[in-house]
């Protein structure tokens, strides 16, 4: 097949079948969804095989595929304003309007793209990357998420199934984002990026509860101000007769005065779409949504967009003063996020804003704007995607299963759900510890910032604050006594089982293929913009001039270790094991844990952790985080001008 | 692979907790003599492991087996790693393996002790961690490479251009260690309130197996502070024996301190320690 048709398939068949998913016949959406999914990751690979590719299509569904665009471009719009005005919010409505404005100006009297002839379509390896994440992990989720929402409404008591409609806007994101990271002109980038936003809203507040309605309503106007924005960034483009398409738009590199103003503005919008402080209580608010969509549009997917963006234009600005303000802005991300996530005991919300602080890493990564940095940015958007996706969807079985999301009621889930515990270990250890992907970036990213001083400083507190917490629940599950009936045991339906399983294989056989990934997907790109300070990968590791990074040996050396101390913990006998010392008269028994305490009363082992309200609580300091963030990014904006 | 570099890895896996243990015995004769006993002899250390090796097993679950043989075999790669002069900051990350599996242990028994050991053991590791990479920056900045080898082939010592990084350095040294003030996650004698905090639940050869981790991890943080003496070797070891006896002085001058007062203390004076240094190196080549 040639990829002309592969991305053919990538976008549109998503669109179709998310039509079909309104079709009340739970067994045929199944079948339906499950299709889908192995189609588009064949697709994804398929895709992968090709050279960068660049067309126009001349007609899709038989008509012009820019006129196509335009219109459901103003129809996605009034949908939205017609939300707006029955939401009763002048803020939505004044936003709404913000953007069919301009647009309509800049539609109707600028003619884009007229004499222009940029391809629409540009698929680079970025691109590629990105198409893998959606229609791989995407469809994982997806799967995943037939067994999690049939739990979820028989939990629910629902008396009309909604699973049509949740289903439906799952598949269409997955052919928006597709469509998002596959064009290269710009108005269409815009489309699918509203796309997106609607998905997110109309998902958000699938459940109806009062708090998923406000939070859907907040995700929504922050999101729209990004949209904003991008139209006006559009407009000022053409005004300037830049040309309204990415490649070519990085080619001309606009640096210099008024020209950095849309690039700056384009920014803004991948900002609030990656949920950048200050923007970051939408995401954390989204968190009220059934856990696939957590794990597909606010971890995996959607919220990868807003750094996609900018990781597409940094070349365009590498070397200015705007640049070191995308890292110092991304840098100050990480370390707010991951102060905030320390605090918390929710473990959504943990996954939720160490999401943020990973997202920020990479636009800090954008901002460095070095072929490192780049490299660090990209390989962090695939490993970031697959552990949180795998995080997210183990949160989800956990929750279902004990019925809570706070991390203090997992102490000890071994013992309860051992085979879900084991996976979302592997899941966090992929997330932060050597020699995994996720970690490997960190170390990419700390040594391209080293010459930024201020920038390499908060990675490092960020980057010490995130193995605590992550250190902590890891630890915490595992809390247990041994006792004879230990098994390993535990029911799970196969439509869960499976994408858990191949999410975790997946997190350790990616980080292991480190250098394969790296020279075939990221070298190419970030050899098409940087000429020095590149990164080769050769004899199981990668380096440069300035460090090296053992990839192979490490994992060798940690995978024997594994077998040694699992082959250690299994040889110890029954009569090895004994109760944890209580300094008092304690019980034989290893399932009642406590000691007999002053006046013969019996005392209960109880445990928590330092969560640190009284200093870093969410109430006590998001809002001087959110006040320095919006003059970082005042900052930002005027230093352009 | 050369024969060298086999060699090198041979020297590090056995020499290193020979040099750890040695360590161990003088370190603690010294402190007996400060504090006016006759203390047990050099090798004791030794005695003490090869005894606890032989002690019956006992253990709460067998997540503890786990965590603390992966603690010992990335302590083992850390040292290798550093004999085969890799790059500092991966050295650092695969030394965190070994922390946080330490922790993780300690947090897999329901023992009050040993979870506000591992608690106070999160907070001493969020202390000296961005202090290590910021004094792995700091090299970089001066030598222009996280790798070893570049860093030791540099010309001058580098405590001379860098002496604030080696105080901050040595405070980083001081938490890893556990020494006074920073015995906060686990005290040497378990006669206090912690008993042996993160330490507690182990006992016989898991003890064991954890002291020798600890010595090679002692020789890594050693092997870091000679690199700041790389151009002779007298001025190496006259730097590495001030150092270890300063260890041994203010653990045997100070008294346990909090962990709030270690996080604010040793960050604020580490951070603005880093910053003079760097001033101090701008203003140096103008």
């Amino acid at each position: 097949m040639i990829p002309q048709q592969v991305i053919g398939i990538s976008i549109l068949l998503p669109f179709l079948v998310a039509l079909l998913c309104l079709v009340k016949v739970p067994r045929l959406r199944s079948l339906l969804i499950i299709g889908t999914g192995i189609i588009l990751s064949a697709a994804s690979f398929a895709l992968l095989k090709a050279d960068p590719v660049s067309f126009s299509p001349e007609s899709v569904l038989g008509m012009n595929p820019d006129v196509l665009i335009a219109l459901l471009d103003f129809a996605l719009l009034f949908v939205i304003l017609y939300i707006s005005y029955k939401l009763k919010s002048k803020l939505l409505i004044a936003l709404s309007l913000l953007q069919i404005l301009p647009l309509a100006v800049l539609e109707i009297f600028m003619h884009p793209g007229s004499g222009s002839t940029a391809p629409t379509i540009f698929a680079d390896q970025l691109s590629m990357v990105m198409v893998m994440v959606i229609s791989i992990i995407g469809s994982l989720i997806c799967i995943y998420a037939l067994s999690y929402m049939k739990k979820h409404e028989d939990h629910l008591h629902l008396p009309v199934s909604k699973q049509g409609r949740f289903f439906f806007y799952m598949i269409l994101f997955l052919g928006a984002m597709n469509g998002l990271v596959l064009s290269n002109s710009l108005l269409w980038i815009y489309f699918f990026w509203e796309v997106t936003t609607f998905c997110s809203f109309m998902l958000i507040k699938h459940d109806e509860t009062e708090i998923a309605k406000a939070n859907a309503k907040r995700a929504l106007w922050m999101n729209m101000l990004g949209g904003v924005g991008f139209v006006f960034a559009l407009v000022l483009l053409q005004a300037q007769g830049l040309p309204l398409s990415l490649q070519e738009l990085v080619a001309a590199k606009p640096a210099a005065g008024l020209a950095l103003l849309p690039l700056a503005l384009l920014c803004f919008a991948g900002f609030t779409k990656a949920a950048q402080v200050p923007f970051q209580s939408w995401l954390c608010g989204a968190m009220v949504a059934p856990t696939p969509v957590s794990a597909l549009l606010h971890s995996s997917t959607m919220v990868k967009a807003g750094v996609y963006l900018v990781l597409r234009l940094a070349p365009a600005f590498a070397g200015t003063l705007f640049s070191s303000y995308v890292a110092l802005f991304g840098a100050f991300t990480f370390i707010t996020t991951a102060v905030l996530a320390l605090s918390q005991s929710n473990g959504k919300k943990i996954l939720a804003y160490s999401t943020i602080g990973n997202l920020g890493l990479i636009i800090a990564c954008a901002g460095i704007n070095t072929p490192a940095a780049m490299s660090a940015a990209i390989l962090l958007i695939i490993f970031h995607a697959v552990s949180k996706g795998l995080m997210f969807l183990c949160v989800g079985s956990i929750e279902q299963k004990i019925g809570s999301r706070d991390i203090e009621d997992m102490r000890g889930l071994v013992s309860r759900m051992p085979w879900t515990t084991v996976v979302a270990l592997i899941g966090m250890v992929t997330l932060f510890l050597p020699p995994f992907g996720a970690l490997l970036c960190k170390w990419m990213a700390i040594e391209a910032a080293s010459k930024l001083p201020l920038v390499v400083i908060m990675i490092a507190l960020g980057s010490a604050i995130t193995v605590v917490f992550w250190a902590r629940w890891a630890g915490m599950l595992l809390s247990s006594t041994w006792t004879e009936k230990q098994g390993f045991t535990e029911y799970m339906d196969l439509l869960v089982r499976i994408p858990l399983a191949l999410l975790a294989l997946g997190a350790v056989v990616v980080s292991f293929g480190v250098p394969v990934v790296y020279s075939s997907l990221v070298l190419p790109v970030v050899s098409r913009y940087y000429q020095t300070g590149i990164y080769v990968a050769s004899g199981g590791g990668l380096f440069n001039e300035i460090g090296v990074f053992a990839i192979y040996p490490v994992f060798l050396i940690m995978a024997a270790g594994v077998v040694i101390a699992s082959r250690a913990s299994k040889k110890a006998r029954g009569r090895s094991y004994c109760t944890p010392y209580m300094s008092g008269i304690q019980s034989a028994d290893p399932n009642t844990i406590g000691f007999v305490g002053p006046l013969k009363q019996w005392v209960d082992f109880k445990a928590g952790n330092y969560y640190l309200k009284n200093f870093i609580g969410e109430e006590k300091i998001t809002g001087w985080i959110n006040l320095i963030a919006v003059g970082i990014l005042i900052v930002l904006l005027a230093g352009v001008l | 692979m050369e024969l060298k570099t086999f060699f090198l890895i041979i020297l590090a896996v056995v020499g290193a907790p020979i040099i750890g243990g040695l360590l161990s015995g003088l370190d603690r004769r010294i402190t007996a003599r400060v504090q006016g006993r006759f203390g047990p002899p050099i090798l004791q250390p030794f005695y003490d492991v090869i005894k606890l090796l032989g002690k019956q097993k006992n253990i709460v679950n067998y997540w503890q087996i786990f965590c603390v043989h992966i603690y010992l075999i990335s302590s083992m790669l850390c040292v290798v790693l550093f004999a085969m002069q890799s790059d500092l900051l991966m050295i650092f990350f695969v030394m965190t393996i070994g922390a946080v599996f330490m922790v993780m242990g300690a947090l897999s028994v329901p023992s009050p002790y040993s979870q506000i050991g591992a608690q106070r053991e999160l907070m001493q590791m969020l202390t000296y961690e961005p202090l290590l990479v910021i004094v792995f920056v700091s090299m970089f900045f001066v030598t222009g490479s996280f790798k070893i080898d570049d860093i030791v082939a540099y010309d001058r010592p580098l405590v001379l251009v860098l002496p604030l990084m080696y105080i901050v350095l040595s405070f980083a040294l001081t938490i890893k260690l556990r020494k006074s003030p920073f015995d906060i996650s686990a005290s040497h004698h378990a006669h206090q309130e912690l008993v042996r905090g993160v330490l507690t639940e182990y006992s016989g050869p898991y003890l064991a197996i954890i002291e020798i981790a600890h010595w090679y991890e002692v020789v890594l943080i050693l092997g870091i502070c000679a690199l700041f003496w790389t151009t002779s070797w007298s001025g190496m070891l006259l730097l590495l024996v001030l150092t270890y006896l300063a260890e041994i002085l203010i653990d045997n001058v100070m008294t346990r301190m909090t962990w709030r007062w270690m996080l604010t203390y040793v960050w604020g004076m580490g951070i603005g320690l880093s910053f003079m240094n760097l001033a101090l190196l701008y203003a140096g080549s103008f």
